[in-house]
């Protein structure tokens, strides 16, 4: 991982804002909406506080009939089509009835659905009816009550007995219709409303089931939607909220006040993307449920279950209005302790609350201009240290396949931070390597001149000795003593060939011939020098014009060749290619011979490197310059040379592009 | 009466042994360790021969110095350069300044000897009558083996005994190749290839000097040099 990354990733951390802002505004947004929660609450139980106190119709507590409101004529004839509307909201009563009860303006309709696969059947009128399956209906107006027997022998109109003695304006009978299937019967009955009737008992008894008591009717009191009721909670709502009071069994008793929310001016609408971050990002979940109960008799709603339980409580929930949400809140109405109904308060608002989303949305923006520009400045600030420090690599690349010398000065050593510490660091380390490489490579050279004067001085003397007339037995010491001059003589002249040689090769005059001839010619004397081992010259046929010193390739071809020689065994073959390139031309000398080895390859064309064993005794000394020379001539041509091994023995390829023509002055 | 051979040397056992040697050649040589001490003797009487050293005592280049001073009383006097100093440029500077002829002191006393004496014969000989000179000529060259002369033209090429020889090698056989260590040999020279190649090559400047169009010194790659007449 490159130090630019790295840098990148730690400029993620400032991530971290944005997070951090997010998990602000979104606590912001639920501390709001609890907010505004409790104050719904607290509004709904002071309207439930009223309600009783202003002494308002609330609805009774305990079980109770829900007298529905229907809009379609209902004809008296035991079928409940005519009730499918109502049919969803049936209360059901005992293990196996439902009731369906149902006004207009003028009549309250019963319709009594009991499932029963067994059947004992009997007419009310029959003695046996008690014993048989009946219906007892009892009903109530003010102080007046009056119990009746329903039952049918056959389908078809029946009528109702009076159980008890007259009682007031209630009728003694009342005619109903009967009807029967397979899996029971049912009653459907109607009374008017001018009876002003309060209370509605039934009692369903099935022989089949067991019935102990056939003539118990349990009685309720009868709600109907309250008008009354409404107007008063009218009175009491907060604008901007429906009310709506529930009995007991959640049945809607009273309702005020509407859903709706004013339209937004267009420029203040939320924008999609908005609406998405604000969903996506700060959004608590919605109750999902419920739209369906909009106009239902009976509000089934978990708050309502939860206030029926005598604890208040809210819930958000998606409101009509697309964008919109709805805020319930519901408390019991309690008087002395037992619970009535419930006060539900719903409160429409925005889905997209939009002072949160304005705050995230700035929050938003801000972060991340902020992570950008600090991302940018980080990453210049990367970019720049990368620069710098590949600079100062480079460099000390360079000075170090340079020997330890950099032309021109090291960079960032101006530079006062750790950077700059480093390039002096740096700077000196290669001062003084490149001191010691300058020492050793001129040590040879300085070593050979202070011993010349020393060897000469031997020489003299020794030439001297040879006229002071020795006796016979000195003379083969005086010969070997030359010898060993002699061999010193050649060992100084050695070691000071290097810098003899870079002189030279540095003065070389360059000048347009023809490579072809040289090697020709080269190839042509090496003959006579290889003994049995075999010379063959590949040259192209047409001259290869360049510009270069024919000295200088002759003397790398001679010490090309010098080095095959020593490494072709007897017989062996040995070849001299010219091979013209794009850019200038190759010289090539291969050799059989064993391959070079893997460590060497690198600093075979350095100075003072020998892969020869060493020097027989009485050889000339072999300091390793003959390669090295071969590498000066070829970077003095702007090229290079190179060592590699082929099938059976090695190749050298002096690879020339011609040297630099020298203006002239 | 012996010739007067003047030898400046600062390292007192070569110069004993220069001396001795020299003396025992029959010459009558005599030592200076300083430029000082030489300029002193040279001003009161002057050497028939003059071997110097370049760097002497404390002056790295006092040797060309007294060159100068010796050319200018002098421009016929022989002056042989000696020194462990065997670089190109050291070779050059000393030529420029006069000198006729360069040795390294690697250079057996046996061969300052014949160059000492083929000095002495030149200047017999250039005040003899050219009658009894063998003289080769090739073309535009001719070649006074006793004088120690070539001529390009008519035009004298200034070469130094050692450059001499060389060419009168090389010429005497017109057309073969000489190979280094021929030269060397004929040359009476100890030094290495690269040497020789830096004689050739002032040999070529010296006769393109004088003749731009010269190029009758050929070099055979890879074996050594050739004249072509």
């Amino acid at each position: 991982m490159t130090l630019r990354q790295k840098l990148l990733l730690v400029a993620l951390c400032t991530l971290a804002l944005p997070v951090a802002g997010w998990l602000y505004v979104r606590q912001m947004e639920t501390l709001l909406r609890e907010g505004q929660a409790q104050a719904l609450v607290a509004s709904a139980r002071g309207m439930a506080r009223s309600l009783v106190v202003v002494d308002a119709p609330i609805p009774p507590a305990g079980p109770a009939w829900y007298v529905q409101r229907t809009t379609v004529p209902i004809a008296i004839d035991g079928y409940g089509d005519d009730l499918a509307s109502l049919s969803p909201w049936a209360q059901s009563f005992g293990r196996n009835a439902r009731v369906i009860l149902a006004e207009d303006d003028h009549w309250l309709y019963f319709y009594i659905d009991v499932r029963a696969p067994q059947r004992r059947r009997a007419d009310a009128t029959d003695r046996l009816a008690l014993s048989a399956d009946h219906l007892v209906v009892s009903i109530a107006s003010g102080d007046d009550t009056q119990r009746y027997l329903l039952a049918s022998a056959a389908p078809g109109a029946t009528t109702a007995i009076a159980l008890d003695a007259e009682a007031g304006v209630l009728p003694d009978r009342i005619n109903a219709q009967w009807q029967e299937d397979g899996s029971g019967f049912r009653a459907e009955f109607r009374l008017p409303r001018g009876l002003r009737l309060d209370r509605f008992g039934l009692g369903v008894h099935v022989i089949a089931e067991g019935d102990h008591e056939p003539l118990t009717a349990e009685s309720r009191p009868l709600l109907d939607f309250s008008p009354s009721l409404s107007q008063e909670i009218g009175r009491l709502a907060p604008d901007g909220v429906r009310v709506r009071v529930l009995s007991d069994g959640a049945w809607l008793m009273a309702q005020s006040g509407k859903l709706d929310l004013p339209d937004l001016p267009y420029s203040e609408r939320p924008g999609w993307f908005a609406s998405l971050v604000y969903r996506s990002l700060l959004a608590t979940r919605l109750d999902p449920d419920s739209a369906w109960a909009e106009d239902a008799p009976r509000i089934e709603l978990p708050e309502v279950r939860e206030a029926l339980q005598g604890r208040p409580a809210t819930a958000w929930r998606a409101g009509e209005a697309r964008g919109s949400v709805v805020l319930a809140a519901a408390t019991p109405i309690e008087v002395r302790g037992k619970v009535h109904g419930v006060v539900l308060l719903e409160q429409p608002s925005r889905a997209v609350p939009l002072l949160a989303n304005r705050a995230l949305f700035g929050l938003l923006l801000t972060s991340f201009a902020v992570l950008l520009v600090a991302g940018g400045v980080l990453l210049l600030f990367a970019t720049r240290l990368t620069i710098r420090l590949r600079r100062l690599r480079n460099a000390a690349e360079r000075a170090q396949d340079n020997d330890g010398r950099l032309d021109g000065p090291f960079p960032l050593t101006d530079a006062t931070d750790e950077l700059g510490d480093l390039a002096r660091s740096f700077a000196r380390l290669f001062d003084v390597v490149g001191g010691y490489t300058d020492y050793l490579r001129t040590l040879a050279s300085k070593l050979s001149h202070e011993l010349n004067t020393p060897l000469a001085i031997v020489k003299s003397s020794l030439d001297n000795l040879d006229h002071a007339g020795l006796p016979a037995e000195a003379e083969p010491y005086l010969a070997r003593a030359r010898d060993g001059v002699a061999r010193l003589g050649a060992l100084v002249r050695a070691m000071s060939e290097a810098t003899r040689m870079e002189r030279a090769i540095a003065a070389a005059e360059a000048e347009d011939v023809d490579l072809a001839d040289i090697v020709r010619g080269c190839a042509d004397g090496y003959r006579h020098l290889t003994g049995d081992r075999e010379l063959a010259a590949e040259l192209p046929t047409t001259p290869v014009f360049m510009h270069v010193s024919p000295e200088l390739i002759a003397q790398a071809l001679d010490k090309l060749f010098d080095n095959a020689l020593s490494f072709t065994p007897p017989g062996g073959w040995m070849r001299i290619a010219l091979r013209p390139t794009a850019e200038g031309a190759d010289i090539e000398l291969a050799n059989e011979g064993p391959p070079l080895p893997a460590a060497m390859q690198g600093r075979l064309f350095d100075s003072l490197v020998s892969l020869r064993d060493k020097a027989t005794p009485g050889d000339a000394p072999h300091l390793g310059l003959g390669l090295y020379v071969v590498r000066l001539v070829a970077e003095r041509h702007q090229g290079m040379a190179s060592a590699r091994n082929i099938e059976g023995g090695v190749a050298f390829t002096l690879h020339l592009k011609g040297m630099p023509r020298q203006r002239l002055a | 009466m012996a010739r007067s051979i003047a030898i400046v040397e600062d390292e007192p056992l070569i110069r004993a042994n220069y001396v001795e040697a020299l003396n025992r050649f029959g010459y009558e040589a005599r030592g200076y360790g300083s430029r000082g001490e030489a300029s002193t003797a040279f001003a009161m009487r002057l050497p028939e021969l003059v071997i110097i050293d370049i760097g002497l005592g404390d002056e790295p280049e006092g040797g060309f110095d007294l060159c100068r001073e010796l050319r200018a009383k002098s421009a016929t006097l022989p002056i042989i350069f000696l020194t462990a100093r065997d670089s190109d440029f050291d070779v050059i500077s000393g030529l420029r300044l006069g000198a006729d002829d360069y040795l390294s002191k690697d250079t057996s006393l046996h061969q300052l000897a014949a160059r000492i004496a083929a000095l002495f014969r030149r200047i017999e000989s250039l005040k003899t009558p050219t009658a009894s000179e063998t003289v080769i000529e090739h073309g535009p060259l001719k070649l006074e083996s006793e004088r120690m002369r070539v001529l390009w033209n008519g035009i004298e090429i200034p070469l130094t005994v050692t450059e001499f020889w060389m060419v009168h090698t090389l010429v005497r056989f017109p057309g073969h190749v000489k190979n280094r260590d021929q030269l060397m040999r004929e040359a009476e020279l100890v030094v290495d290839d690269a040497t020789i190649t830096s004689h050739i090559k002032r040999i070529r400047k010296k006769f393109v000097a004088l003749a731009p169009d010269f190029d009758a010194i050929e070099t055979v790659h890879g074996v050594g040099y050739r004249w072509t007449p």
